[in-house]
């Protein structure tokens, strides 16, 4: 960087400048990084499909009567074989009970309303968690919904309860953290024993108490994740960080020059913590999708469609036991979650690599 | 040192008054009182339900209230709880306790130990091929959705393949004519695992100093080959024999949940020890060894993994707050009858004096953890321990 580039320019276009370069500099550092990377595709992925979805709606490519996460309906017709399992396994055809019917065929046992239909018959049945197909890119699950709709809607809800709650939660832990560190003495010490206080609650139970008194929303959900995750262990963290630029010589030459406290506070204080919080907002953005999976997996929250609430529904109609052949019902939902908030956690260790010199490679 | 843990310890009895205060908030949040469903009997006179109201203090003000939870608390005293009627809620914990202790007691000790040696190794191979993968898998059993993931493992073992039960603490079918109930040989099977555990703590202790890396190979596998032989002797004598078939089921039952936890759980002390490791082998005093001609595994393991362990250490310590959190899930899936289940089951069902007592004990045993985290991290670090000295 030449210092004469700088010369005839005004000090907030200088500054402006330098940030640019920096983010520049990190950005490279960050590319080399291969997990870090990784997680910034996935990131981007699921981004995509919750950006998708409305645009589909929008311009009535997919009608909101067949693709609706919620309420949409759509199944589909089917030609089966009518046939008669046997009592005693195993026979030529089936060698398990779970055999009979297979795929294409149907028990008639089970038709009893309709005594005109015979074994051999074909029976036009409307199939519910239907296979994926050119209309249903990942089927549909037990009441006819679509399923790859739902992952989109559940993104949308992942992306909303992530960043709110992280971001709610860092400027909050960001916030005291300073304080205590600039102020030090008896603000100090009230905040360091809030925050152990927040440590000392389980979060779980703590999250199922105010779920039995307050239907929680999502956007409830993410301030509640938000608050207790902003006031718990990393207000200290972010302390100690301070408290390091505290004594740095640009601070004492700010108050040398008559700088006021929430001046040196917010614009030489605060900046060098900011990529600690960074760190910390995206780690806990994984906690918090986990949560909220967690929450409507156990069917405690409020929500419309979320990827728990997939999970929870294919367990309780009972697919989660029926293997592979409801793979539809099973897998995306649960690879969505780990994936996601696998990616938030690896671009976390792309950060890392960026701001923590001492971990970069040689 | 003294000085450090008497004022720690001043501060948390503040910070445990202040949690009370606001469990006791919380739970009086809840809308509706313990009576509501008398009040909903058609037959019942109106003064009959105030009376109910006056003869459990439910009309008194707030503080009042409050200041009573405060006594009846340090009283040992919840009331009876609603589902289970003629026990209270001290009964219960001190039923459920034990189990779910036990199965993270195990998980915990498994999971840090392997988690430690396989980031000793990530850490120690950076670069190569087989350091990305690990971590790949790691970061993949850490992020994973763990309620879709132990249900995934439930099918795969309990259903499809059938070798391991679906869930449930015993197959009560085997314990028709048990002489035993279940819980006392629970306890014995806690007693011997802990003693167990001891004596092998003793082992790895005292090999800890032996020179040579090959005798303190062969001095602990020599004395984990005693400790089977004295297991094996203590099951096939006395009382513990008449125990062992019913010992032996619900330690069966056991294998899935501890092997699922531990896959996920491994992860994390992994990931920790990775990051501490790289961080310890840019050290100068490394460089000293390397510079010495000491074998590359005694560099690893005598020089760098010690140092890297104390933040470990201090994990562990901490983990003891989540294994309440943890277990919820857990035990929900698994069905296990622990202090999980108990949590959930309460605050669903609004039996209200066992959910209290439940949510102030993970209270206690947070500040239990809290409390010896701080201790020990006094203790191992130097800097802190020669500061409050000086």
């Amino acid at each position: 960087m030449e210092n004469n580039e700088f010369k005839n320019r005004s000090p907030k276009e200088v500054s402006k400048q330098i940030r640019k370069e920096n983010f520049k500099r990190n950005w490279l550092l960050f590319k080399q990084s291969k997990l870090g990377m990784t997680g910034l595709v996935i990131i981007a992925f699921f981004l995509f499909l919750a950006i998708l979805q409305p645009i589909l709606f929008a311009t009535g490519i997919w009608s909101r009567g067949v693709y609706d996460p919620v309420v949409g309906y759509d199944s589909q017709k089917v030609d089966l074989l009518v046939v008669e399992c046997p009592k005693e396994y195993p026979t030529e055809k089936y060698e398990t009970n779970q055999d009979c019917p297979a795929k294409d065929e149907i028990n008639i046992r089970v038709l009893l309303l309709r005594p005109d239909v015979k074994v051999g018959d074909t029976y036009e049945a409307f199939l519910q968690p239907a296979p994926p197909s050119s209309k249903h890119i990942l089927g549909t699950d037990s009441l006819g919904r679509d399923v790859f709709s739902q992952i989109m809607e559940g993104s949308q809800v992942a992306f909303l309860l992530g960043l709110l709650s992280a971001t709610l939660g860092v400027g909050i832990s960001t916030l005291l953290g300073t304080i205590a560190a600039y102020f030090g003495g008896r603000v100090d010490a009230y905040l360091m024993r809030q925050s152990d206080l927040v440590l000392m609650l389980p979060s779980l139970p703590l999250l199922f108490i105010i779920s039995a008194f307050a239907e929680l929303k999502v956007w409830h959900l993410a301030i509640v994740l938000g608050v207790i995750g902003g006031l718990g262990g990393s207000v200290i963290t972010i302390k100690s960080q301070a408290l390091q630029v505290k004594v740095k010589p640009f601070v004492d030459s700010a108050r040398i020059t008559g700088g006021s406290k929430l001046k040196i506070m917010f614009s030489h204080v605060l900046p060098n913590v900011a990529p600690l919080a960074l760190l910390f907002m995206v780690f806990s953005v994984t906690g918090a999708i986990a949560s909220e999976s967690v929450l409507s997996f156990l069917g405690l929250l409020n929500i419309d469609m979320s990827w728990g609430l997939m999970i929870y529904l294919s367990q309780t109609d009972g697919y989660i036991f029926s293997g592979l052949r409801y793979w539809w019902l099973i897998l995306p939902a649960g690879l969505s979650v780990t994936l996601l908030a696998g990616g938030f956690y690896l671009v976390g260790r792309g950060l890392d690599d960026v701001f923590n010199p001492r971990l970069r490679k040689r | 040192m003294a000085i450090y843990i008497l004022k720690r310890t001043y501060q948390l009895i503040i910070v445990f008054l202040l949690f009370l205060v606001l469990s006791y908030l919380l739970f009086n949040a809840i809308p509706g009182n313990a009576f509501q469903s008398l009040l909903l009997n058609p037959d019942l006179p109106k003064e009959a339900y105030q009376r109910v109201l006056e003869t459990y203090g439910l009309d008194k003000p707030l503080f009042e209230r409050l200041q009573l939870y405060i006594i009846n608390f340090f009283k040992g005293d919840f009331g009876y709880s609603y589902n289970y009627y003629p026990k209270t809620p001290i009964d219960l914990i001190a039923e459920r306790l034990p189990r779910t202790l036990m199965l993270f007691a195990l998980v915990n000790v498994v999971s840090f130990y392997t988690g430690f040696i396989v980031g000793k190794i990530l850490a120690w191979r950076r670069g190569s091929k087989s350091e990305t993968w690990i971590t790949i898998t790691s970061v993949f059993s850490y992020t994973v959705f763990y309620p879709w993931f132990a249900l995934l493992m439930l099918y795969f073992f309990g259903y499809k393949l059938g070798w391991l039960p679906i869930g449930k603490f015993i197959y009560p079918e085997k314990w028709y004519d048990a002489p035993f109930d279940s819980d006392v040989v629970f306890i014995t099977m806690i007693k011997f695992t802990v003693v167990a555990t001891f004596i092998q703590f003793l082992a790895f202790i005292f090999t800890r100093n032996i020179e040579s890396l090959t005798n303190r190979k062969t001095a602990r596998l020599v004395s984990f080959v005693l400790l089977l032989l004295g297991s094996y002797f203590y099951w096939g004598s006395g009382s513990a024999l008449e125990q062992r078939t019913y010992a032996a089921d619900i330690a069966y039952h056991m294998i899935l949940p501890v092997f699922t936890v531990t896959i996920v759980a491994f992860a994390g002390t992994a990931l920790l020890t990775r990051t501490t490791m790289m961080e310890v082998l840019k050290d100068d005093y490394i460089l000293t060894a390397r510079a010495k001609g000491l074998s590359q595994k005694r560099i690893r393991d005598r020089h760098a993994a010690r140092t890297a362990l104390l933040p470990v250490v201090t994990s562990f310590i901490f983990t003891i707050i989540t294994i309440i959190d943890g277990s919820v899930l857990t035990e929900t899936i698994f069905s296990w009858p622990g202090m999980g289940q108990l949590i959930l089951q309460s605050v669903t069902q609004e039996d209200i004096p066992v959910a209290m007592a439940t949510f102030s004990f993970v209270g206690i045993l947070a500040l239990v953890a809290h409390f010896l985290a701080d201790i020990s991290y006094a203790y191992l670090d130097p800097r802190i321990r020669i500061k409050s000295q000086g």
